[in-house]
């Protein structure tokens, strides 16, 4: 891994403003399950690479990509298919 | 970007804010008080989006730690880094009374306030400071008797976010005890630490995991990769370390 890939490898606090209108403010502590290899956790723990463009996410665990989302002008395009579950707290 | 930033069409969760103070920190940092008559509120450790708009359009975005306490405006500490796009305009160009694009806050995982309760372990790298200082902040402001200990690794003393502050919390029976360590350059008869944070800075610095305690770690990513696996080799539990890394795209 080149220094200048490590220097964009961030984690899933990252994702919260990108799938803010989707999770809301708190988003990042919404617990998610990995559908390659069944680790479950806060979508905070994921690896996330930011510009790509995009943000991905992958599994902390097996490093399956988990989420995927690109903000354009007028909508943001959002995929959770690596994701078996994602756990949405009922308040 | 530099020198101009205009305001884009607003799209859902994103507000115009107001500067209504900048205030000098480091020669290279500077913290930036906004005005943002929507906002709802934030909890310490959290972070807002920050997005500037060319004249031609362009847009780019950013994420800050908020550093005030909850109860207050929202204000950011920015570090000026070299070839950055957002960063060289907040920190150099920025007056009181512009307008800048933000939505937050946002996070919900890397966060405290006094009832999750201590001992605390805040464990921060140069700008890595700023959301464990919105925690400080708030837990003076509330009083609370949680005990905390701030490891903060600078790379010289002219170059410690909040230094004065800093002190300022650390005196008194329920202080903040605050821990420096200068990694680049240090004062003469610096009596403190003088290397980068391992696992045996961490042995001297850190509660012991007997402690139980929470560690909220904020850096870049490999100071916060290093701090984290230190901690969890000297017991912690990874669920009790929180981690949030800041890239070097400013």
């Amino acid at each position: 891994m080149t220094a200048r890939t490590e220097e964009l490898r961030l984690d899933g606090n990252a994702l919260g403003g990108a799938l803010l209108e989707l999770l809301g403010p708190e988003g990042t502590a919404t617990v998610g399950t990995c559908g390659s290899c069944g680790a479950r956790g806060e979508l905070a723990l994921l690896v996330v690479y930011v510009r790509c463009p995009g943000i991905v996410g992958r599994c902390p665990v097996c490093d399956e990509v988990l989420v995927r989302v690109v903000e354009s002008p007028d909508r943001t395009w959002v995929t959770l298919a690596g994701l078996r579950t994602l756990e949405l707290p009922r308040t | 970007m530099a020198g101009t930033a205009v305001l884009g069409r607003l799209t859902t969760g994103w507000q115009v804010a107001e500067a209504v103070d900048v205030v000098e920190e480091t020669p290279r940092v500077r913290t930036v008080v906004l005005s943002a008559p929507g906002w709802p509120g934030h909890r310490a450790g959290q972070h807002l989006d920050v997005r500037l708009t060319a004249p031609d359009g362009y847009q780019a975005q950013r994420s800050y730690s908020i550093a005030s306490p909850p109860g207050e405006p929202p204000a950011i500490t920015v570090e000026w880094l070299e070839d950055g796009e957002v960063s060289p305009y907040l920190v150099g160009e920025l007056r009181a009374g512009d307008r800048i694009e933000i939505r937050g806050p946002i996070g919900g995982w890397f966060v405290w306030e006094p009832a999750l309760g201590g001992p605390l372990i805040l464990v921060g790298g140069g700008s890595g400071v700023v959301p464990l200082m919105a925690m400080a902040r708030l837990r003076a402001a509330e009083r609370s008797d949680v005990p905390a200990r701030l490891l903060l690794s600078s790379r010289s003393w002219e170059d410690v976010i909040y230094r004065d502050e800093l002190a300022a919390l650390a005196d008194g029976p329920d202080g903040l005890e605050v821990v420096h360590t200068l990694t680049r350059s240090q004062p003469e008869g610096w009596s403190g630490y003088a290397r980068r944070v391992d696992e045996s800075l961490l042995r001297e610095v850190a509660w012991p995991a007997e402690a139980r305690a929470q560690a909220f770690v904020c850096g870049p990513t490999a100071f916060v990769e290093t701090v984290a696996s230190g901690l969890v080799a000297l017991g912690y539990p990874p669920e009790r370390v929180k981690t949030e890394r800041f890239g070097a795209t400013g």
